[in-house]
């Protein structure tokens, strides 16, 4: 069985979206700022023009606050410094928890109110207070948009602290790489061909980890050389690589053809491997064993750190341009972009 | 902190802003305290935890529309000032604040009106006791300001997180933004400040010590008014000669029913010397120099210690309204400081008939004035002799309104014998006026009290005094019958009290001098001695360099400057590859800011430049980013961009 993979809605697009707040720049005025400010030039004017030196008092504590808010934000964002802890497992769409690590490494400011901002963030993330000389520890949802190997560069860091009179902004360099796992579809949307395979589960003579010999094929570049039968490639003189009979007794073959072919477009493709993905991630979900092939790559997982493995290699699947023969077995269900003109079922 | 109790400290902070407002009375008390009140309402309810409506919000917000054409109404005829108006519009904006507040959140707009009240309180007042007001106001006003931020951040993130206790940040930020304020006050430019530094504040409702007639018909009053008058430093070696102090201030020298006057005359304008000195006595006797600080109190009277016989760096000075009385000419301010030569004896700069009053003496007076005098012609020796007998054997009564009854001078001296000092002058000028000596009453500060910690002597109006001089054919010669214990400025006080008092001065001194009277002649020499004493460090550094100049000495510079170049050679040698592009990214044009990433800079830079650079910036990227980063990455880029 292969699969019929219809244009379907953007998988690429991402749906961030810039909060009324943020800006461009490294620093705006905020509305009790502007207030503030005009106040200031209110009694700067009255001073110099009465000459009254209690007027030039708040005035001049008016300025030393305007200064000292502007100094003391950006010394403190200054000296900030935002490193990745851990993301757990991240799909794409789907918002993933994790946690950074904020240093304050400034001898005098500590920084309140600090809003995180990151388009791999799922929403602004509130860190009431990094005290100088301190660091601390803070949860965040991250959302990445495609699935991939997503390399954590900038964050962007706003607070209003001490005063409210400016929003400052600075981007810091963070540094990460996260495997984004394919985006999950809506379970029903495989739910379908699930239902094909689910009769035939048990055993069944199709390639896999196991003990018995399932059959021979010529070698492939990646093939690992323990499944080299070697009497045979000798007698043959060239490579013959053993395949075993797969033991399980419930047990879902899934082949992911990177195969793209000329015309189909890359949402296409990753419809494809959602689809692969969500197909294997409820095999999964019911416990079953499911085996996976790929060019050069055969990954075999109940659950655990054998399924992330999995996901980890659709998340990091590339296309070819050339196609790709797996071997298939009856109940093989195959995931795979053709070109409109022969999109038919397999 | 609840965001209850937020508000009621907003409240409470507004209501703390309009205090002074009752000592400067810039507005009656009729409108403060009902502000109060108002606020106290609503204070008290919020902290119940009830709505803010002390009146309902569609009352108030019918008040807020009637208030628009009041406010014109009240400038106009009720109060006569936009000022006041304006701060009783401020009032009830920020008692109609609160009600609105309940609708929707507008804690900016308020601090904004708390700070124009705050604005209102302290531009009219003085004191020194400003100062903690301003602290502590702006302590709490950081508070607020916090409060709004972390609300405002809070809301933009879409969280609801309570708020970490402010008090340790706002005295922070209190302590950081006064230095700053020090820093920047002397700095910010002056245009209408008074010239001259002295002493300042409103004087208009202050009872003053000195009066223009001694009118007996009326009670007195004395009032323990302790404003400053004057402060007059003089030398150690000038103190003993020329204390206790007695600064003149108006001569009372003619009589009219029950009444002492000021003979009126011209204002005379004095020469001024080439040097701006004004000579008003011929000096004899050794002389000293003393500076004065003076508040004008009676116009722009002159209180002149006695003794004085040149008044230096004065406008032009005035002899008037009555003989040895002087005043200037001064249209702003109401202070002066000046410089002033004393000496042991002074005599007027002309000789003169000066007649006797025209006291009309009575046979019992004229009677009990010889019998005081006895034998003696000599009239400083009978002028002794009264000054003996009135200030032994009468009594001398602190409070005028202890007795109770109007009273003349001929009751004082026949009947009563005890009165104040007025009594007391007036009673021997009558004595010497039935022997036919040319006397007056002097008016006047007395004593004062020396400043133990600043070495200056502070006059106050408590000090008011009067006394006699009596004229011997050449000179005016002082006589005091007040006994001199019972003479104000003697009163002690143990030593805490005294250096209590001294702190206090030198505190206010300070605060009139430094703050309040600061102006752009301060400014000025504010840089011109800036620049001298940079002048002066860097003669001396010259001078120094000078002797410290030998050939050893050139070359243990020449191998510190060498070993600097080393350094700095090595520093930018080991610049980050970050800062290594950087700087060539400003070479072409590029900025890159601290929120810039390199990929950024590279999206600007043309296509060319761009593909000869990426390679850089992915080594740059590795080298920072990478686990275990390549090395050479700095000499790479650094020979790159130097090609």
């Amino acid at each position: 069985m292969s699969s019929v993979v219809a244009p379907a809605n953007s998988v690429l697009s991402p749906q961030s979206s810039v909060l009324p707040w943020q800006f461009t720049g490294v620093v705006r005025l905020t509305r009790i700022g502007t207030s503030f400010v005009l106040f200031t030039i209110f009694v700067g004017f009255a001073a110099i023009n009465t000459g009254n030196n209690a007027l030039y008092i708040g005035l001049s504590f008016m300025l030393g606050a305007l200064i000292l808010s502007g100094v003391a934000s950006k010394g403190g964002l200054k000296h900030l410094r935002v490193e990745l802890d851990r993301v757990d497992d991240a799909w794409a769409g789907r918002e993933a928890r994790g946690r950074l690590r904020v240093v304050n490494r400034s001898r005098i400011w500590n920084v309140r109110d600090l809003i995180l901002v990151s388009e791999e963030l799922a929403g602004p993330v509130y860190v009431g207070i990094v005290e100088r000389r301190g660091e601390i520890g803070v949860d965040a949802d991250f959302l990445f948009h495609r699935r991939g190997l997503v390399q954590l560069k900038s964050i962007d860091l706003y607070t209003r602290y001490p005063f409210g009179f400016f929003l400052k902004k600075r981007r810091v360099r963070y540094s990460g790489d996260v495997v984004v796992y394919p985006r999950l579809l809506d379970a029903d949307e495989t739910r379908e061909r699930f239902r094909a395979v689910e009769g035939e589960l048990h055993p069944s003579s199709r390639p896999g980890p196991g003990s018995d010999v399932h059959g021979f094929r010529e070698y492939a570049r990646g093939d690992s050389l323990r499944h080299v039968a070697w009497k045979k490639s000798a007698s043959l003189g060239r490579w013959i690589i053993k395949q075993t009979e797969l033991e399980a007794g419930r047990a879902v073959h899934v082949v992911v053809d990177p195969y793209k072919p000329r015309g189909a477009s890359e949402d296409e493709f990753e419809r494809m491997v959602s689809e692969a993905a969500t197909f294997i991630d409820d095999a999964l979900r019911r416990e079953l064993e499911v085996v996976v092939s790929m060019p050069r790559v055969e990954l075999r997982a109940r659950g655990g750190e054998a399924a992330r493995a999995i996901f980890r290699a659709l998340a990091l699947l590339e296309p070819v341009y050339e196609p790709f023969v797996p071997t298939l077995d009856r109940g093989s269900v195959v995931f795979a972009v053709r070109r409109s003109d022969e999109r038919k079922s397999a | 902190m609840s965001e209850r109790a937020h508000d009621v400290e907003a409240l409470a902070l507004a209501m703390f802003a309009a205090v002074p407002l009752y000592l400067t009375q810039t507005i009656s008390y009729v409108p403060l305290a009902a502000f109060h009140l108002f606020l106290l309402a609503v204070t008290l309810r919020v902290a119940a935890g009830k709505s803010a409506e002390v009146l309902p919000a569609k009352l108030m917000r019918v008040v807020g529309i009637a208030y628009i054409p009041f406010y014109a109404v009240d400038a106009l005829l009720l109060s006569r000032s936009a000022i006041a108006a304006s701060t009783h519009l401020v009032l009830f904006i920020a008692a109609y604040q609160p009600i609105e507040a309940v609708r929707r959140r507008i804690d900016g707009q308020r601090l904004l009106i708390t700070g124009l009240i705050f604005t209102a309180a302290i531009a009219s007042a003085t004191h020194v006791t400003i100062v903690p007001f301003v602290v502590v106001f702006a302590f709490f006003f950081f508070r607020q300001l916090m409060h709004v931020a972390h609300r405002d951040s809070t809301a933009a993130a879409g969280v609801s997180t309570p708020e970490i206790p402010s008090s340790r940040a706002a005295a922070f930020y209190l302590g950081a933004t006064s230095a700053a304020g020090l820093l920047l006050f002397p700095l910010l430019p002056r245009v209408g400040t008074p010239i001259i530094p002295g002493f300042t504040g409103s004087l208009t409702n202050a009872a003053t010590g000195l009066s223009d007639t001694i009118n007996l018909n009326n009670q007195r009053t004395i009032s323990a008014d302790t404003t400053v008058v004057t402060r007059v430093w003089m030398g150690p070696d000038a103190i003993p000669f020329f204390t206790p102090l007695r600064l003149r201030g108006a001569v009372y020298d003619r009589f009219r029913n029950n009444e002492w006057l000021q003979g009126r005359r011209e204002f005379t304008p004095l020469p001024m010397s080439p040097n701006g000195s004004v000579r008003i006595a011929r000096d004899s006797g050794f002389t000293r120099r003393a500076y004065a600080q003076q508040r004008f109190v009676t116009g722009t009277r002159l209180f002149l210690p006695a003794g004085t016989y040149q008044i230096d760096g004065v406008p032009q000075v005035y002899e008037g309204p009555t003989r040895d009385v002087y005043m200037v000419w001064q249209p702003r301010g109401d202070m002066i400081a000046y410089d002033l030569r004393m000496a042991r004896d002074v005599s007027p700069l002309e000789v003169r008939h000066v007649p006797v009053t025209n006291y009309p003496v009575t046979a019992p007076i004229a009677a009990m004035a010889r019998r005081i005098v006895g034998p003696h012609t000599d009239p400083l020796q009978q002028s002794a002799d009264i000054e003996r007998y009135l200030s032994t054997t009468f009594t001398y009564i602190p409070d005028p309104s202890q007795i109770g009854r109007r009273m003349t001078v001929d009751d004082f001296l026949l009947r009563e014998r005890r009165g104040h000092c007025e009594y007391f002058a007036a009673g021997m000028v009558a004595l010497l006026s039935a022997l036919g000596t040319p006397a007056r009453i002097v008016g006047g500060f007395y004593g004062g009290k020396l400043n133990p910690l600043t070495g200056y002597f502070v006059v106050r109006r408590e000090d008011a005094h009067a006394w006699v001089e009596v004229y011997d054919g050449a000179s005016w010669r002082t006589f005091d019958p007040t006994p001199p214990s019972l003479r104000p400025g003697n009163a002690k006080g143990g030593l805490i009290a005294v250096y209590a008092s001294a702190l206090s001065d030198s505190l206010n001194y300070f605060w009139d001098r430094h703050i309040l009277t600061f102006g752009l002649a301060d400014q000025l020499r504010l840089f011109v001695d800036t620049l001298e004493r940079a002048r002066d460090a860097l003669g001396a550094l010259q001078r120094s360099v000078r002797r410290a100049l030998t050939p050893r000495a050139a070359e243990v510079a020449g191998v510190i400057l060498a070993i600097a170049a080393l350094l700095l050679l090595m520093a930018r040698q080991r610049r980050p590859p970050f800062e290594l592009l950087r700087r060539y990214l400003a070479s072409l044009g590029i900025e890159v800011g601290p929120a810039t990433t390199m990929e950024e800079a590279l999206s600007r830079l043309p296509a060319a430049d761009a593909a000869a650079l990426a390679p850089l910036i992915e080594l740059y990227e590795r080298e920072r980013f990478s686990a275990r980063p390549p090395r050479g990455v700095r000499a790479t880029i650094r020979r790159s961009v130097r090609r």
